[in-house]
């Protein structure tokens, strides 16, 4: 693919994946073929400082585990009311990685 | 006691904040479950689960301050469980007990402050490793 395509993907995208992963992100793209960018394109990304809001306002109700796509996980937390607030408290801190751990995931089924 | 070693390879700004998480959760947990020792060490472990895919520098941080915890785990649940029974039992109040929470306290103390030292490091990407718990997560830790 045309790297001033890919840059200005990694420009507008990049907030939503590992700082570590996004020279990754960026050769596999220039490696892609031309016919993917559409969908490459148009992807829909889910935001770390929103979850990250989510989860400091709904977490003990797993709402932020809801939000990225972890669903047993979120019942997990819905039921044990945030694992009696331990589990809600760790999810402040991580939530944002698994975000952009999510992201990834959703960008390589493409890739 | 704490040693500053350049790491394999340059850690990201992502990695490091991780990292540094990996600390400031105990420091939260004790806060949130001050009288319960166990509840630091769950915490700091789920937070090692939840990174157990996570790049190297996150994994060798998250095991560091989990070992850390599990020794404090150890030397505070005996503090706590004497205290208890000397409230609630006929055990009497001794020399011993008072040296021994001294003990405990300057260990608290220590830790308390080592930790908050690295979790500010770890946050600018310096690899920071402790006494003792930093070759024993060497020994723990592959790349």
């Amino acid at each position: 693919m045309d790297s001033q395509k890919v840059d200005m993907f990694i420009m507008s995208n990049g907030k939503f994946f590992e700082s570590h992963q996004v020279m990754q992100i960026r050769d596999r793209l220039i490696e892609l073929d031309d016919s993917k960018w559409s969908v490459v394109q148009t992807m829909q990304f889910k935001d770390p400082t929103i979850s990250l809001i989510v989860s400091l306002l709904g977490g003990s109700l797993g709402i932020d585990r809801f939000l990225i796509g972890d669903t047993g996980m979120g019942i997990g937390k819905l039921l044990t009311c945030g694992g009696l607030g331990i589990w809600t408290i760790i999810d402040w801190f991580l939530i944002m990685g698994a975000t952009r751990e999510k992201n990834l995931e959703k960008l390589q089924q493409v890739l | 006691m704490i040693i500053t070693k350049k790491f394999v390879y340059e850690p990201g700004e992502h990695e490091a904040e991780k990292a540094s998480n990996s600390y400031l959760m105990s420091l939260i947990a004790l806060i949130a479950a001050l009288p319960l020792p166990i509840i630091n060490l769950l915490a700091t472990l789920f937070f090692y689960i939840g990174n157990r895919k996570g790049s190297f520098f996150v994994r060798w941080h998250c095991t560091q301050a989990l070992l850390s915890q599990f020794s404090m785990l150890l030397i505070n649940s005996v503090g706590f469980w004497w205290t208890i029974s000397i409230i609630f039992t006929e055990e009497v109040l001794s020399s011993k007990f008072i040296a021994y929470i001294i003990t405990v306290l300057l260990f608290n103390f220590t830790e308390f402050a080592a930790t908050i030292y690295t979790a500010i490091n770890t946050r600018k990407g310096v690899h920071v490793e402790w006494w003792f718990y930093g070759n024993l997560t060497n020994l723990i830790c592959k790349n």
